[in-house]
């Protein structure tokens, strides 16, 4: 787990950005608007929206493949919709990559 | 949407007090201070002008409040985990062959994990008696009871339900069957009054760090049959150096190496500070406070309180529709109210009374106030209002 502070606070257009890419769950109606984000096998995002303090936990089997995801969901979304497209491009290839890690060894490999 | 950024944060709620009391009294950081303001009063060791034996005079504070001794046979560890884990291994170490030992569902994992692994390790039997309304009965314990038992290590109160367990009984019906009974009081001790002299454990477990109001790591136990326990660890105690295995004479026979002074002044410091204002009254005022919040939150759609008649200042609750580690999240960064969210080390406890998942646990001390319960109640009943609000997914 890891706990960010951004230069500039989360917006809603970040978690429209968001949930191109998982499971957005919002209480917009609390004391502070807060979010949270799953992406199976990736990452889980909790913070609150307008706030620069975000709470980011990896999941464990795929942490060197996922270190990444965060800043790459930050870095995409400054491009609007065709950061969607990349970053979906950027998601098969560490899919690819997990699939090749999760595939049952023939036995041969030295 | 409309909302503005918030810089302010409102005033902190603690109620993790279960865990660990906060604050402490003043005058127990006072007695912290001046521990350390002198040098260490180490009886057979180090010794001075004006300097306090702390570890002597803590015992004997000790002894006065659980109404029981001698002081000596009162043990100072790091906390209810280590005094649990000593008096277990040392009990199955001074048998020296395989029993059979009973526990109950209702507890922490300071009591599951060294029992599990004693188990594993074929030392043991192990027999573990469900709760029913939240305690364990005389007669559980009884129906788990074979030839071959020989230890039961209980919880006196639950925390994650809080309920305390009637162990005088139990007590009284292993004593007369010659049963090794090893009370875990870490959730009662200064809580509710325990008169050891009129109940006849093998041992007593306690903590400082909780309703004893010291400083973390420091805790202890009340032996009454020192000689059921084997002797686990060795040290330097400041006596009878010349010989090369520990000393039998008690404390020194449990107790190795150099004592955490400002722990144990802190425990003293926290006992007096109870016995001054009165046990009763902390008593009556966490009750209180535990009743007026689960009057807070009972009738609230979407919350469901696990025990709504605790002994104990502990209050399980669970809101629906949203995770409760989310749920502590948002109440700790939000609204700067701090309860304690999981499965609070009892694993069993939440398998029985929500399949495993945790729930949220609010806990209170005599330092929180009526107020903070109902601004806290007021907190969570936001969350819950919220929980049904949009998911949104790809």
């Amino acid at each position: 787990m890891k706990e960010y502070v951004l230069d500039e606070p989360l917006t809603e257009g970040f978690l429209k950005f968001l949930v191109n890419f998982g499971t957005v769950r919002s209480f917009e109606q609390l004391r502070k608007p807060y979010f949270s984000f799953e992406k199976e096998q990736f990452i889980s995002i909790k913070g609150f929206l307008w706030e620069s303090n975000v709470e980011v936990r990896y999941k464990k089997e795929f942490q060197d493949l996922v270190a990444d995801y965060f800043h790459l969901l930050l870095y995409y979304e400054r491009e609007g919709e065709p950061g969607i497209a990349k970053l979906k491009g950027v998601e098969e290839s560490i899919r690819d990559k997990m699939k090749i890690r999760l595939a049952p060894s023939d036995g041969n490999s030295r | 949407m409309d909302h503005a950024p918030q810089d302010t944060q409102p005033p902190l709620i603690y109620l993790n007090n279960a865990a660990t009391t906060w604050p402490k009294p003043s005058e127990v950081l006072e007695e912290v201070a001046n521990c350390l303001r002198q040098p260490l009063h180490e009886p057979g060791r180090t010794t001075g002008n004006g300097s306090m034996d702390y570890p002597s005079a803590a015992r004997e504070a000790l002894a006065a409040f659980f109404h029981s001794g001698p002081a000596e046979n009162f043990i100072f560890t790091q906390n209810a985990t280590d005094s649990l884990n000593l008096l277990i291994h040392g009990f199955v170490k001074k048998t020296g062959m395989q029993f059979h030992a009973i526990t109950t569902e209702l507890e922490h994992n300071s009591v599951l994990r060294p029992l599990t692994t004693l188990e594993q390790e074929g030392a043991i039997t192990l027999s573990v008696v469900p709760f029913i309304d939240n305690t364990v009965s005389l007669a559980a314990i009884e129906k788990a009871i074979c030839s071959e038992t020989r230890l039961v290590v209980m919880t006196h109160g639950s925390n994650v339900l809080g309920s305390v367990q009637d162990i005088r009984p139990i007590a009284e019906y292993l004593h007369a069957n010659d049963i090794f009974f090893i009370v875990d009081g870490a959730q009662t001790a200064g809580h509710i009054p325990v008169d050891l002299s009129d109940i006849p454990v093998g041992a007593f477990v306690f903590t400082g760090h909780k309703a004893l109001f010291g400083i973390p790591g420091i805790g202890g136990f009340f032996i009454s049959e020192p000689d059921a326990i084997a002797i686990t660890r060795q040290g330097g105690t400041g006596t009878d150096s010349r010989t090369l295995t520990q000393p039998f004479e008690m404390p020194m026979r449990f107790e190795a190496g150099t004592h955490n002074y400002p722990g144990i002044a802190s425990l003293y410091a926290g006992i007096r500070f109870i016995t001054s204002i009165g046990q009763e009254a902390i008593e009556k005022k966490n009750t209180d406070l535990t009743r007026c919040f689960i009057r807070e939150l009972k009738d609230t759609q979407g919350i469901t309180i696990y025990n709504e008649k605790p002994d104990l200042p502990v209050v399980s609750f669970d809101i629906a529709g949203i995770d409760n580690h989310e749920a502590g999240f948002i109440l700790a960064r939000a609204y700067n109210v701090i309860m304690r969210t999981g499965l609070h080390c009892a694993p069993l406890v939440h398998e029985r009374i929500d399949g495993g998942k945790g729930c949220i646990r609010a806990s209170f001390s005599y330092f929180n106030t009526r107020d903070e319960c109902r601004v806290a109640a007021e907190a969570i009943r936001e969350v819950a209002w919220s929980a049904d609000s949009q998911v949104r997914s790809d």
